[in-house]
C-alpha cells in the first residue's frame, strides 16, 4: 500500500505538500535500514513519524536532511528536489532538523550555539570581517536579542554563558531544538524531542511544537509516546523494516490491524503492562 | 649582549605570528595541520626570491623580484595562502583529524624532499643566500643595529596581525571555525558549508605561516632547507599547546614561554665544558617533557581559550528567569556506541 496515496486521497487534494519523499532506501552493509519508504508531509502541520525501535525513522531523518546519502529514492522539498543534497544546502533551503542523541556545539556558550543558526550571516565573509565591522556588530546584536528571548522561552537563559558541553541531558535536548528554531525553519524535523527529559518538560515541549506549527513551521517529528502524538500531531506515518505502512490520522490507524500488529499493538501492550 | 636579547625578541615575535596562523587551524577550525612549518617554508623562500635580485651568481631560483619590504613578505605569505588552497582542495575534502593529520604529515615530507632536490628552483641543500636585510641600505644600518631594529619591525607586525586575528575570532566567522571543529555535522545541519569554512582557516593560518617564515628568511638572511624539518611543525605546536589553544594571548604566552625560554635561551648559555653542544640537544626533549606536563596537568594551556559573553552583543538585558530552576531532569545520556565517527544518530 503507498503511504502517500491515502494520505492524498483521504485528505484535501488541494493540502500543500511541504516534503515528500518516494522510494527511499538506504542500506548499512547489507541491512536494510530503510527500504522504499515513501511519504507526504503537508504543509503547516505537526506530522508524527512513529514505527517500532529499528524502523528506519532516524535513518529517514539523515536522509532527507541530507546527513546521509540514499541509496534510491527522491525527496523533494516543496517543489526543489533535493535528493542527496549536500546538508548545508538543504539547511540553507529552509530544512532544519535535530538528533535523536543531542549534539551540542560544546565549546560554544550556550548563546553561541543559537548565533551560529541564523542563516546569511554577514560575519561568515572575511571580507566583511575586516571591512565592515560596524554591521556586523549591529546583525550581531539583532540576533543576540532574539536568541536571547529563545533562551527565556527554553527556559535556558540562565545558562546563557555556560559552555553547551556543561548542560544536562534534558537542557541538551532544549538547547536543540531551539537552536534550530533560531534557524527560522520553514520545516523542522525533530528526532524524539522528548526523550529522556523530565515528565513536567514533556508538556511544556508539546507547546513548543504547537507554537512553532502556528508560526507557520511544518513539524515532522519522531515520536514513540502515543498520548504525545494523540495531543498534539495532526497525522501520523507509520514506519516498520524501511517502509511506509501506513500514513493518516492516528484514530484512523488505531483501526488498522496490520498497524496495530506492527506497532501499536505493541505499544499499548507495553503501556499496559507499565 | 644587546644582540641577543633582540634575537630573542625577534624569535618571540615571530613565532607568536605563527602560533597565530596555526591556532586558527587548530585551536579554532580543529584541523590538525601537520604540515604547518612546510607553509612557513614557502613563505621563507617566496620571500626570499622576491627580495633578491634577478641573478645572482651561483644561486639558482625563480622570479628574482627585486622588491623592498614589505610587498616581498606579503608575497611570501600569499603564496603559503595558495598552497594551502591546493593542500586542502586534495585534503580536506574527504579527510578529518587523524587521517588529515597522517597525510599533511606525509605531505610536509615531501615537500621537504622536492625542495632539496628540485636544484633549479630552490638551489637544492644551499637554500637561499645573501638575502637583502629590509631597510639596511637606505637606513645605513650595520650588522650589529640591523638586529635590534628588525626585532621592532617584527614587532609591529605582529600588534598588526594580532589585531586582524582578535578581530577575525571573535566575529561570526570565528565562531563557525568552531562550531565546525565541535562537530561538523552539527554545523553543516545548520547550513554551514564545513569544506569552505575549513579551506577558509587554512587559508588565513598559512598566510600567517607565510609571514612569519618570510621574516625569518630577512632576519638570517638565508633559507636553509634543514631549518624546516617537518620536526619544527611540534615546535610551533608546542607554543600552541603550552600557550592555550583557542587563545591569542596564550599564542604570546606560548611563544615567551617555548619558544624564548625554552629553545633560544639555553643556546646562549656556556656551554657545558667538553660536551659541546650538548644544551642544544637538550632542549628539544626538555620541549617534550614540558608539552607531556601540560597535556597531562593543564591540558587547556596557561591562558585558556574564554568564551564572549552575552552581556558582550550589546542586546538588552533580561532578569535571570525563575522558571529556570524547573528540574530538567536526566543527565546527559549514556554514549551509546557509534558506529562510524561523526555518525549522525
Ligand atoms: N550508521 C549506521 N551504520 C550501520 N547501521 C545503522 C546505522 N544507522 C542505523 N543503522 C541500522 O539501521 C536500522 C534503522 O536504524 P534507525 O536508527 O533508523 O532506527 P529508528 O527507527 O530511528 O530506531 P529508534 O526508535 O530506536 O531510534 C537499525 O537496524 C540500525 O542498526
Ligand atoms: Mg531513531
Amino acid at each position: 500500500m503507498s503511504g502517500a496515496g491515502l494520505l492524498g486521497s483521504a485528505q484535501s487534494v488541494s493540502q500543500a505538500v511541504a516534503l515528500h519523499c518516494e522510494g527511499i532506501t538506504k542500506a548499512f552493509q547489507g541491512v536494510h535500514a530503510v527500504n522504499g519508504a515513501a511519504f507526504e508531509i503537508p504543509q503547516g502541520q505537526i506530522t508524527a513519524l512513529i514505527g517500532p525501535n529499528g524502523a528506519g525513522k532516524t535513518t529517514v531523518v539523515n536522509v532527507l536532511s541530507g546527513a546521509m546519502k540514499c541509496d534510491a529514492g527522491r525527496a523533494f522539498l516543496g517543489d526543489t528536489e533535493i535528493t542527496n543534497w549536500p546538508s548545508y544546502k538543504i539547511a540553507r533551503q529552509g530544512l532544519l532538523r535535530t538528533f535523536q542523541l543531542s549534539r551540542e556545539l560544546g565549546g560554544l556558550t550556550v548563546l553561541e550555539n543559537l548565533l551560529t543558526a541564523p542563516p546569511h550571516q554577514a560575519g561568515d565573509s572575511l571580507v566583511n570581517v575586516l571591512l565592515r565591522p560596524g554591521s556586523i556588530r549591529r546583525q550581531e546584536r539583532e540576533h543576540a536579542e532574539r536568541a536571547l528571548h529563545l533562551l527565556e522561552v527554553y527556559r535556558l537563559y540562565r545558562h546563557r554563558d555556560t559552555r553547551a558541553r556543561e548542560l544536562s541531558g534534558g537542557q541538551k535536548k532544549l538547547l536543540e531544538m531551539a537552536r534550530a528554531v533560531m534557524a527560522s525553519p520553514k520545516v523542522l524535523l525533530l528526532d524524539e524531542p522528548m526523550a529522556g527529559v523530565n515528565p513536567a518538560l514533556i508538556d511544556l515541549i508539546g507547546d513548543y511544537i504547537l507554537d512553532l506549527k502556528r508560526s507557520g513551521v511544518t513539524v515532522l517529528m519522531i515520536e514513540h509516546n502515543l498520548n504525545v502524538v494523540e495531543k498534539i500531531c495532526d497525522y501520523v506515518i507509520v514506519l516498520a523494516e524501511g517502509r511506509t505502512l501506513a500514513t493518516g490520522r492516528l484514530s484512523e490507524l488505531r483501526e488498522n490491524t496490520e498497524v496495530v500488529k506492527a506497532y501499536l499493538g505493541e505499544v499499548m501492550d507495553a503501556g499496559a503492562a507499565r | 649582549m644587546t644582540y641577543y636579547v633582540f634575537t630573542l625578541v625577534f624569535f618571540l615575535f615571530d613565532y607568536f605570528i605563527l602560533a597565530m596562523g596555526l591556532n586558527i587551524q587548530y585551536g579554532a577550525a580543529g584541523i590538525l595541520n601537520f604540515a604547518y612549518i612546510g607553509f612557513v617554508a614557502i613563505g621563507a623562500y617566496f620571500t626570499g626570491v622576491a627580495s633578491l635580485p634577478a641573478n645572482t651568481l651561483g644561486q639558482q631560483y625563480i622570479l628574482g623580484l627585486g622588491l623592498p619590504f614589505p610587498l616581498n613578505t606579503l608575497i611570501g605569505g600569499l603564496a603559503a595562502m595558495l598552497l594551502s588552497v591546493a593542500v586542502a582542495l586534495i585534503t580536506l575534502r574527504r579527510l578529518r583529524t587523524d587521517y588529515l593529520a597522517i597525510v599533511l604529515i606525509s605531505m610536509s615530507l615531501v615537500l621537504y624532499d622536492f625542495c632539496n632536490n628540485f636544484v633549479s628552483m630552490f638551489n637544492g641543500a644551499d637554500g637561499l643566500y645573501n638575502v637583502p636585510e629590509p631597510f639596511a641600505k637606505t637606513l645605513g644600518l650595520s650588522v650589529n643595529s640591523f638586529i635590534p631594529f628588525f626585532a621592532c619591525v617584527a614587532g609591529v607586525v605582529a600588534l598588526i596581525m594580532w589585531f586582524v586575528m582578535s578581530r577575525v575570532t571573535r566575529a561570526p566567522l570565528g565562531r563557525t571555525f568552531r562550531a565546525v571543529r565541535d562537530d561538523h555535522v552539527v554545523a553543516a545541519a545548520l547550513g554551514k558549508d564545513v569544506f569552505r569554512m575549513q579551506l577558509k582557516s587554512m587559508m588565513i593560518g598559512s598566510f600567517y605561516a607565510g609571514i612569519g617564515g618570510g621574516l625569518l628568511i630577512q632576519f638570517g638572511g638565508s633559507f636553509n632547507p634543514t631549518a624546516w624539518l617537518p620536526g619544527e611543525t611540534f615546535v610551533v605546536f608546542a607554543v600552541l599547546i603550552v600557550g592555550g589553544a583557542g587563545n591569542n594571548i596564550g599564542m604570546f604566552v606560548g611563544a615567551l614561554l617555548v619558544e624564548t625560554l625554552l629553545i633560544h635561551l639555553p643556546a646562549f648559555l656556556p656551554e657545558i665544558p667538553g660536551h659541546p653542544g650538548l644544551i642544544e640537544y637538550f632542549d628539544l626533549a626538555v620541549v617534550g617533557i614540558v608539552l607531556m606536563l601540560m597535556l597531562w596537568f593543564r591540558p587547556q594551556g596557561m591562558v585558556p581559550e574564554s568564551v564572549r559573553r552575552a552581556a558582550s552583543f550589546g542586546a538588552s538585558e533580561r532578569p535571570d528567569g525563575e522558571a529556570d530552576d524547573l528540574e530538567l531532569g536526566t543527565p546527559a545520556a549514556p554514549a551509546r556506541v557509534a558506529f562510524e565517527s561523526g555518525d549522525p544518530q
